[in-house]
């Protein structure tokens, strides 16, 4: 099967997709009820998409097609108040968050559909360790020579999204000490980690057609890198992120991705190389681990750079992109984020006043739904 | 097998008593104590064979034993000789009642009043068609009502049961637990205003007597709560004192064994003051609350107790001649558990098969909104002046629908609703 054409479409548009937790009000694990509210969502009144997940107790939402943080707000807070109406409805909460604190993998049930079933008889049981939740951004690109430059300037940046939406401390009731444990189940995925260092679509093409030939992929959804190209919707697709605990901090996420497309885009501050990637790993490993308090390396000067510096430092530079954009709102949000702490601490302090795990689900829960 | 009251007797020299343990007449005559442990000794195998054989809910086991204790088949235990345990069955089911209380979240039936009006209708319909069904049948109406409100409820212990040996999660699920938790409080209630429009009949005794009803049903009932709630509160107190110790689960059957004494010395509902000390509990404690299935390993023993004792309740008789009664019961429970889930199935958020898996789960009948509030098993007995023939129908029913109920809702949860984890 041949790579398909990338489809052109408008730079920096955005889409913002959502995996969510469905648990249940009576003990805050996870519930298998997504055909439950799939089937109550269906006359929903948005432009958003719902759709089912791996497992029965994860649902994915998808926004349209939006240029402007208020935008994508506004849809976001839409779409948040006819899920609550819909889970109040079958007596369940939603709720953001990478891991399901304390949810046990072997419990949970694949959803019925030939892919999921076709992904769980290949990985076995990493399929329902998948049950993590992430923030995919899709940012639109006019051809898919633009699209890989983009995926790989972006490759530096990688860190900032995982400290900034880092919120799964805790896996199987426990806490990892990780930021982002969420990542982990990602990368026990053979085909995931980063993209190959290509920056024309034909040479992508053609590393796509060496893949299938061997048999190990059958199209782009096999593979599972941190940002990847989407040829059939024009966009590249950030997968790092954990979902946030509020769809304001996802909006804040996703315009602070678009400032940077547009400042790399413009400025072009420096060109990608493939030496980008010696630190990398490394980089990512310390966003993960330690969130906004790691350290990064700078694969041009070699300098050690705190997490919260650096991203402190990129608003600064992208503010201007920020104003044009009319993502001030979301560059404030994220700047205050720095000083208040991401998501994992927020979790973190919610156990720490010794409620149980349970407690902090429901926290999060109320806080997703915006019921306090 | 004697029980504690006819255990002196027992001991007094006889043909019996002397007889070898592994005889029948010798397990008649045998010690209560080592009989009640042979007899869950059978129970546990029993429940167990079956289980591993057809994959029948172990519940089924247990009150197979009962059956097979039960005058019905061999004789070791009279139903009467089973009042002096009666406290102890009652605490059983008061543990369960209890922890269903603490799963029932009133508040999803203002989120959703579609289902609120689904429990009403369900609860109305099902006592409704029955006291239909049974007058057409040419039973009186007063009798026809009291088996058409005792066979509107569903049992509470056997959904409960099977949920936690199914270890189902899901909507049907919830509602299954919701609705047999809602229909047993409708039960309890409207065999109290039953009793109020008997009094306020012609033939009823006036003035003084439906004064006398409407008091003692309003006592009842606030009674009930009022015990439910302070019960709840007390667990709120005192669970700081052996938070994180094994000594909750204690605590916990201890204000069980107490509010259940308590309603039944002060002739209040256990059912409802043991649901409303598991909503306040939860209400007030929230996450603090953690309630172990059956209340932990003792409750898990006064469970299989509690399932011999409702099999050694089961009758056959007058099956031959009463049998199109009975048929008439379980259908039009059916009907009318069919036609008001049915009916409000979609405007309450409920899939066509999910529907159907909760009417079918909904089918185990409960005899315990009665059993609770009467002084010994043999509750029949306190109802002077009614139809024998419905009564006995609807005993038949209920014997029915409790050896065969817990069948029908773990079809329900497995196979149709598909709410049980296949991996």
């Amino acid at each position: 099967m041949a790579l398909q054409a990338f489809t052109p479409s408008q730079a920096l548009t955005l889409g913002v997709e959502l995996e969510l937790q469905l648990v249940s009000t009576h003990d805050f694990d996870l519930a298998p009820q997504a055909e439950d509210l799939l089937r109550v969502l269906k006359g929903h009144t948005g432009a958003w998409d719902v759709k089912p997940e791996i497992t029965r107790s994860m649902i994915e939402i998808g926004t349209s097609i939006q240029r402007q943080h208020a935008a994508l707000v506004a849809e976001l807070q839409d779409l948040r108040g006819q899920l609550a109406r819909g889970a109040r409805k079958l007596n369940i909460g939603i709720a953001g968050g990478g891991t399901h604190a304390y949810q046990h993998w072997s419990q949970q049930q694949i959803f019925p559909g030939e892919r999921f079933h076709y992904i769980s008889e290949l990985y076995g049981y990493l399929a329902k360790q998948f049950t993590v939740f992430g923030q995919h951004v899709h940012v639109g690109c006019e051809d898919g020579d633009q699209a890989l430059w983009l995926l790989h300037a972006l490759s530096r940046y990688v860190p900032h999204f995982i400290a900034l939406s880092a919120s799964s401390p805790y896996v199987q009731g426990v806490d990892t000490g990780f930021d982002s444990a969420r990542l982990n189940s990602v990368f026990a995925f053979p085909l995931s980690g980063r993209a190959p260092f290509c920056l024309g679509w034909d040479e992508f093409g053609r590393y796509f057609d060496k893949m299938t030939s061997t048999g190990v992929v059958q199209s782009m959804k096999d593979f599972y890198w941190d940002i990847r190209p989407k040829p059939e919707f024009g966009t590249i697709e950030l997968r790092v992120c954990d979902t946030p605990l509020t769809v304001e901090k996802a909006a804040a996420l996703a315009c602070y991705l678009q400032c940077i497309c547009r400042w790399l885009r413009e400025s072009k501050p420096f060109e990608p190389a493939e030496d980008d990637y010696l630190v990398y790993t490394f980089n990512r490993f310390q966003a993960c681990r330690f969130g906004l308090d790691g350290e990064i390396v700078d694969p041009k000067t070699k300098e050690r750079y705190r997490l919260r510096d650096d991203i402190l430092r990129t608003l600064a530079r992208v503010d201007e992109h920020a104003l044009d954009l009319r993502a001030l709102d979301a560059s404030n949000l994220i700047r205050e984020s720095l000083f208040e702490g991401n998501d994992a601490g927020w979790l973190r302090a919610q156990h720490a006043r010794g409620l149980p795990l349970s407690a902090a689900v429901e926290a999060a829960t109320r806080r997703w739904m915006a019921l306090d | 097998m004697p029980t504690p009251a006819s255990a002196a007797s027992a001991l007094a020299p006889s043909a019996a008593a002397s007889a070898p343990l592994w005889t029948l007449e010798g397990l008649r005559a045998a010690d209560p104590v080592l009989g009640l442990a042979l007899l869950m000794l059978a129970a546990v195998v029993i429940a167990e064979t079956l289980h591993r054989t057809w994959r029948l809910p172990r519940i089924c086991g247990h009150m197979l034993t009962g059956a097979l204790a039960s005058p019905l088949m061999l004789q070791l235990l009279d139903r009467f000789e089973l009042d002096p345990w009666k406290p102890l069955i009652d605490l059983a089911i008061g543990a369960l009642v209890f922890e269903l209380g603490t799963r029932i979240r009133l508040r999803w039936l203002i989120d959703n009043p579609w289902l609120a009006l689904s429990c009403v209708l369900q609860a109305g319909l099902c006592g409704l068609l029955v006291t239909i069904g049974l007058v057409w049948m040419g039973a009186p109406l007063v009798t026809a009502a009291v088996a058409g409100i005792v066979a509107l409820s569903t049992s509470p212990v056997i959904v409960l049961a099977v949920t936690h040996e199914s270890r189902s999660r899901g909507q049907v699920t919830e509602r299954l637990l919701l609705m047999a938790a809602l229909n047993s409080v409708v039960a309890v209630v409207g065999l109290k205003v039953l009793r109020v429009v008997l009094a306020s009949s012609p033939e009823g005794g006036g003035g003084d007597e439906v004064l006398q009803a409407v008091i003692s049903a309003l006592r009842v009932i606030s009674g009930s709560l009022l015990l439910g709630l302070a019960f709840g509160f007390a667990l709120d107190r005192l669970s700081p004192l052996v938070r994180g110790t094994p000594a909750m689960p204690v605590l916990q059957i201890a204000l069980v064994i107490a509010a259940s004494l308590l309603a039944v010395q002060w002739t209040l509902s256990p059912l409802l003051a043991l649901l409303v000390a598991g909503m306040a509990a939860r209400t007030r404690m929230s996450h603090g609350l953690v309630v172990e299935p059956h209340l932990g390993s003792a409750g898990a023993v006064l469970n299989v107790l509690l399932f011999i004792c409702l099999g050694l309740l089961f009758t056959v008789e007058g099956l031959r001649t009463l049998w199109p009664w009975v048929l008439v019961i379980v259908l039009m429970r059916l009907l009318g558990t069919s036609l008001a889930v049915g009916a409000l199935a979609r405007h309450s958020a409920l899939g066509w098969r999910q529907a159907g898996a909760l009417v079918l789960a909904l089918q185990p009948m409960s005899s315990l909104a009665v059993l609770l509030a009467a002084d010994t098993f043999g509750w029949t007995s306190q109802l002077p002046g009614v139809h024998k023939e419905t009564l006995q129908a609807l005993l038949l029913a209920v014997t029915l629908m409790q050896l065969t109920g817990p069948i029908w809702t773990q079809l329900s949860l497995r196979y149709v609703a598909r709410e049980t984890n296949p991996g």
